[in-house]
């Protein structure tokens, strides 16, 4: 925290909390000396505080921000207390959905099934509390991964140029040059149908435009003046990327990974429905709307019968999807440097 | 020389107060400025980065967008017969003054010009906006002059001709609506661009003006910019620190270019720098702002010999002379934050002469004459009587 | 002469990247065993048995590199293998698939550009009214929408509740017999157009109703994609220089608007519309799965599941090409558009 010294109204850059003793610069007789004061109070704070600051207060201002943090906080909870909501019956796989029997016509939400039960008597209810805790490790693996790979790659390629990029770009375009369903799509019917597969091609197809994103913010900072400055007074290599570059280029990958999550469970919720994804009976949404195939108009006078196995796997998949877009949308807005002081 | 509110200025600003309602507070941008503007004069404005002169002159053709209002002031034009409030004008009022009585340029060209667009339509544009009547009479006169040749088929320009006496009834402007007469009245008001392009000393325009803007010099940009604001004899012509980003030999040309263009236009010129040197070449008089407030106002060769606010004698001290050696000195402090601005006298906090009534009171303008009987405004304390 | 330099290095570009995306379809190609490689040329059950002679005369066992050059060789003489989930050559099942998927396409890509640049303008302009909220928050719930599900829904409502309003499929029992019949001539194969040619005006009616839904479904998640690149973009440029410049000018708003801020703005839009085919394609394969429309997107969706390797690898392939053109196309306009890229 900056401190100020009544006397001589001189302030200062310091690091000191108010009320203790800390050293600030006087102007005397035109010379500049360095005392110590009793710090009165915060003058301003340092740049980088305020900035947090500054951005944490447009976040919880923002009602789309505050939205999409809501909704995600609520399925965190599901997420999190699913055993205590949503007790497992086969201990060992507390991702089996339980059915009783093997009807092949669901059953409205009734006593026993609060959201009624799909093809072949799985619970829906549990389908979709258990499918929270999967939504969530798709996302956070898949997203987290990637970011990784995808920092990792693109700072190598940003920061040190040449041939190496040149090699690591084309790489980066050729992935690109694929539409991301489709290339997951072939990729999950090569390796197996599975969850766990899913995830796998979700990673190698996703990752190149992390790579591509940190690489051009690198490019761009590399450039700046301030980098130049801080080389020009002797720092060194590793540590102007660590101190200097990343924490200003990472933002918009930050941003790309929050809506990312989004995405990637709808593209794994997606190729579950298909089929290529967890086997039938496991907790995952998209799979559950896979059940409803068949079952998704009533017969003749009564079209809304089934209405429960399509509509509350989806809206599952809707909210969740719809938090992170939100959140991430309101970010993107408040940390664009053009629109951010309006 | 005139001083504002006699019948010889064109332009009268008094009282102007520009507030911008940001996320952090109020910004007191401009905090009762009052000048006057001669007819014909070059009036230069003198000041900071950020001490508010861009936004007084945006003020004076109702740009300033939101978040900033224009709290209170009056702005009179004086052109017409009797003279206008500017402030209170509608929109499509202003609309039909901006670019046509009263122009603007500003301080990097190739930002003021449209990247895609090529600069015929930019040019053009200028006049198709303001000058459609001319346009149709030139027209028109093509069309008889043709009808006499009789290179055309006869029916044809017969047409023409009825169409456009139509369209000379009933011209509009502001829009660009032209629909289907189109197509002449561009090719006329490509004419008259080039013409004048040549008139500002752009070679071969005829060839320019099929060019990009990123395809011309910094030095050529700027006189298609000026050339923009002139093309429909603007009475008063705004430049926004033109020269700021020019090197110094373009500076000169562009300088004497709109030396002699105002003498030719018979316009007035507000013109905003942060350059002395320019200042003392180009104006007659000169006002000094500081921190969003008018501090002085003098003929030129007065403020340069005789400047009496100490911010002014400041900034003269911290200029390099030729032929003067010693220390340049810096005015100790920093700009003050316009969210809280100092009380009373905006320099109080920087003024090496400041009085106990500076902190408390804002000091009006103080008139003193100057060696020729001529005014010299300053608003400090230290010329009170 | 500047425009023609870049055209040329752009194809060389697209040369490059065609052969990595062939490496790439390879690589995937290598993860499959050589057993169900192997199956990809069986044509009947009969030859199972067989399978290790299929193996050596299709050489793949062989190293790496050769299998890769027999198999660009196979590849540039248009012999993509047997599809076994529609029985017929890869090639044939191609041709026959593709009028239905383009015309699905050809419905929804307009509206999606031209829908996505009209609200983000309006977003841009009124930033922060209530309009640009409301605008804002729909694109975004509609970019939330899993593509299968709002599908599924909208056929719930439309098609069950309002008594087969908007069916699924192609065509209605009747058009459909007709169009099979010897009466119908068929130009394009896409229905839509061919009835307008044939001058029968009920199945074009038809055909349309069978569209409206799967163009909904492409469309409703698309825009919010178009809309936010527009708005933001419109926003970057209405703080130019050169927005003020035409307003000092004198000029309306409708023009500012109009002329000045919205063609530079349209720059990045068209950049995005070059991605937009490729999630369209993606989409392409949710939407006729679930509306039992007869094209690619259903022909790939049902290889990937039935494990239809040719046919699977056909879809990666063509996706690749049809991207990299597409962004080749989006390249040229966009140095159409813009003047100062020409330059290089």
């Amino acid at each position: 925290m900056c401190g100020w010294d009544r006397r001589t109204e001189e302030q200062e850059f310091i690091y000191t909390l108010p009320g203790t003793i800390g050293t600030v610069r006087i102007r005397k007789n035109g010379m500049y000396f360095l005392k110590k004061r009793r710090i009165v109070r915060e003058f301003e704070q340092h740049p980088r505080l305020k900035e947090f600051r500054f951005s944490f207060g447009k976040i919880v201002k923002n009602p789309l921000s505050v939205t999409g943090l809501s909704l995600i906080f609520i399925f965190f909870l599901i997420a999190v207390f699913a055993p205590v909501i949503s007790p497992p019956k086969y201990e060992q796989e507390p991702f089996r959905i339980p059915h009783e029997g093997y009807s092949v016509i669901p059953n409205p939400p009734g006593p026993g099934h609060p959201f009624g039960t799909t093809t072949k008597q799985y619970d829906i209810f549990y389908g979709v509390i258990w499918g929270t805790r999967t939504a969530f490790r798709i996302g956070f693996m898949v997203v987290g991964t990637i970011l990784i790979i995808g920092i990792a790659v693109g700072s190598i390629s940003g920061y040190f140029g040449g041939i190496v990029d040149e090699i690591l770009m084309r790489v980066v375009d050729i992935f690109m040059s694929l539409p991301l369903f489709i290339l997951a799509m072939a990729i999950v019917t090569a390796l197996g149908r599975s969850l766990d597969n899913i995830m796998r091609s979700l990673i190698i197809v996703g990752w190149p435009i992390y790579a591509r994103t940190i690489r051009s913010s690198i490019l761009t900072i590399r450039e700046e003046d301030f980098i130049k400055a801080a080389k020009a007074l002797g720092s060194g290599t590793f540590k102007i990327i660590l101190k200097h570059i990343l924490p200003n280029a990472i933002y918009p990958a930050l941003i790309l990974a929050s809506l990312d999550i989004g995405a990637m469970v709808l593209t794994a919720a997606a190729l579950s429905f298909l089929g290529l994804g967890a086997q039938e009976g496991y907790a995952d949404w998209g799979q559950m709307v896979s059940l409803a195939r068949n079952y998704i108009v009533g017969p003749q006078g009564q079209p809304f019968l089934f209405w429960y196995v399509v509509t509350i796997p989806g809206l599952f998949i809707l909210f969740f999807v719809l938090g992170w877009n939100l959140l991430g949308d309101a970010l993107r807005d408040i940390f664009d440097p053009k629109l951010r002081r309006k | 020389m005139a001083e504002p509110g006699t019948t010889d200025s064109i332009l009268d600003i008094e009282n102007l107060k520009v507030n911008f309602y940001t996320y952090e507070g109020v910004v007191r941008a401009i905090d009762e400025i009052s000048f006057g503007l001669a007819n014909g004069e070059t009036l230069g404005i003198v000041g900071e980065t950020g001490c508010g002169k861009s936004v007084t002159v945006l003020s004076i053709l109702n740009l300033i967008l939101p978040p900033g209002k224009i709290e209170d002031g009056t702005i009179l034009y004086h052109e017409n017969d009797s003279p206008v409030n500017l402030v209170e004008q509608s929109d499509e009022f202003m609309r039909a003054i901006r670019g046509n009585e009263i122009s603007m340029i500003f301080q990097e060209a190739g930002n003021a010009l449209n990247p895609v667009l090529s600069i015929n339509r930019q040019v053009s544009e200028s006049f198709l906006l303001h000058r459609q009547e001319e346009l149709c009479t030139l027209v028109l006169k093509n069309i008889e002059k043709n009808l006499q040749k009789k290179r055309w088929p006869g029916l044809l320009l017969r047409y023409q001709k009825a169409k456009y006496t139509g369209k000379l009834r009933k011209a509009r402007g502001n829009n660009l609506q032209y629909g289907r007469y189109g197509r002449l009245l561009k090719r006329q008001a490509t004419e008259l661009s080039i013409k004048l392009l040549e008139s500002l000393g752009i070679p071969n325009p005829s060839e320019v003006i099929l060019r990009y803007p990123h395809e011309l010099s910094g030095g050529m940009q700027q006189r298609v910019v000026i050339s923009m604001a002139l093309a429909c004899n603007p009475s008063i012509l705004i430049a926004d620190e033109p020269t700021s980003n020019l090197d110094v030999t373009i500076q000169a040309q562009i300088l004497t270019l709109i030396e002699e263009l105002k003498d030719k236009y018979r316009s007035s010129i507000l013109f905003i720098t942060h350059d002395l040197g320019v200042v003392s070449e180009i104006a007659n008089r000169v006002i000094v702002l500081y921190a969003g407030t008018l501090v002085e106002f003098a003929r030129v060769r007065e403020l340069f010999k005789k400047p009496l606010h100490p911010y002014t004698r400041a900034l003269l001290r911290s200029v390099p002379t030729p032929g003067k050696n010693g220390r340049l000195e810096s005015i100790r402090g920093n700009v003050p934050n316009l969210l809280n601005p100092p009380s009373g006298c905006r320099f109080h906090p920087r003024c090496p002469e400041a009085m106990e009534i500076c902190t408390q009171q804002k000091p009006a303008l103080y008139v003193r004459k100057d060696r020729d009987g001529e005014k010299h405004m300053v608003a400090c304390f230290l010329y009170k009587e | 002469m500047n425009f023609l330099n870049y055209i040329i290095r752009r194809i060389l570009l697209l040369v490059v990247v065609l052969i990595g995306v062939t490496l790439i379809i390879f690589a995937i190609l290598t993860l499959f065993s050589p057993e169900q490689r192997a199956s990809a040329f069986i044509k009947d059950i009969k030859q199972l048995s067989d399978i290790n002679s299929i193996i050596k005369t299709y050489g793949l066992d062989r190293p790496v590199y050769v299998q890769y050059y027999n198999w660009i060789r196979q590849v540039l003489s248009g012999n993509f293998g047997w599809s076994t989930t529609v029985s017929r050559t890869v090639m044939e099942a191609f041709k026959f698939f593709l009028p239905n998927t383009v015309e699905l396409a050809l419905y929804s890509a307009p509206l999606i550009i031209l829908v996505g640049i009209w609200l983000g303008t309006i977003s841009a302009v009124h930033r922060d009214k209530p309009v640009d909220h409301f605008t804002r928050f729909l694109a975004i719930v509609g970019w939330s929408l899993p593509t299968f599900w709002f599908g599924l829904v909208l056929l719930m409502v439309f098609y069950g509740y309002f008594r087969g309003l908007f069916p699924p499929e192609i065509l209605g029992y009747k058009a459909q017999a007709y169009v099979n019949s010897a009466d119908f001539v068929r130009y394009t194969r896409m229905n839509t157009i061919d009835s307008l040619l044939n001058g029968k005006l009920w199945i074009f009616v038809d055909a349309v109703r069978h569209l409206v839904l799967p163009v909904i479904t492409l469309t409703v998640i698309q825009i919010a994609l178009v809309m936010r690149i527009m708005r933001s973009s419109m926003l970057e440029v209405m703080g130019k220089g050169y927005v003020l410049t035409a307003r000092a000018k004198g000029a309306s708003p409708k023009v500012v608007i109009k002329k000045h801020a919205r063609r530079n703005a349209l720059i990045p839009v068209v950049t995005v519309s070059g991605w937009l085919f490729a999630q369209l394609m993606a989409g392409v394969v949710i939407t006729e799965t679930i509306f039992n429309r007869k094209g690619l997107g259903w022909w790939w969706a049902h290889a990937a599941t039935q494990l239809d390797i040719p046919a699977v690898l056909m879809a990666v392939l063509f996706n690749g090409v049809l991207f990299v053109v597409t962004n080749l196309v989006v390249d040229i306009l966009y140095a159409y558009i813009d003047p100062r890229v020409r330059l290089g």
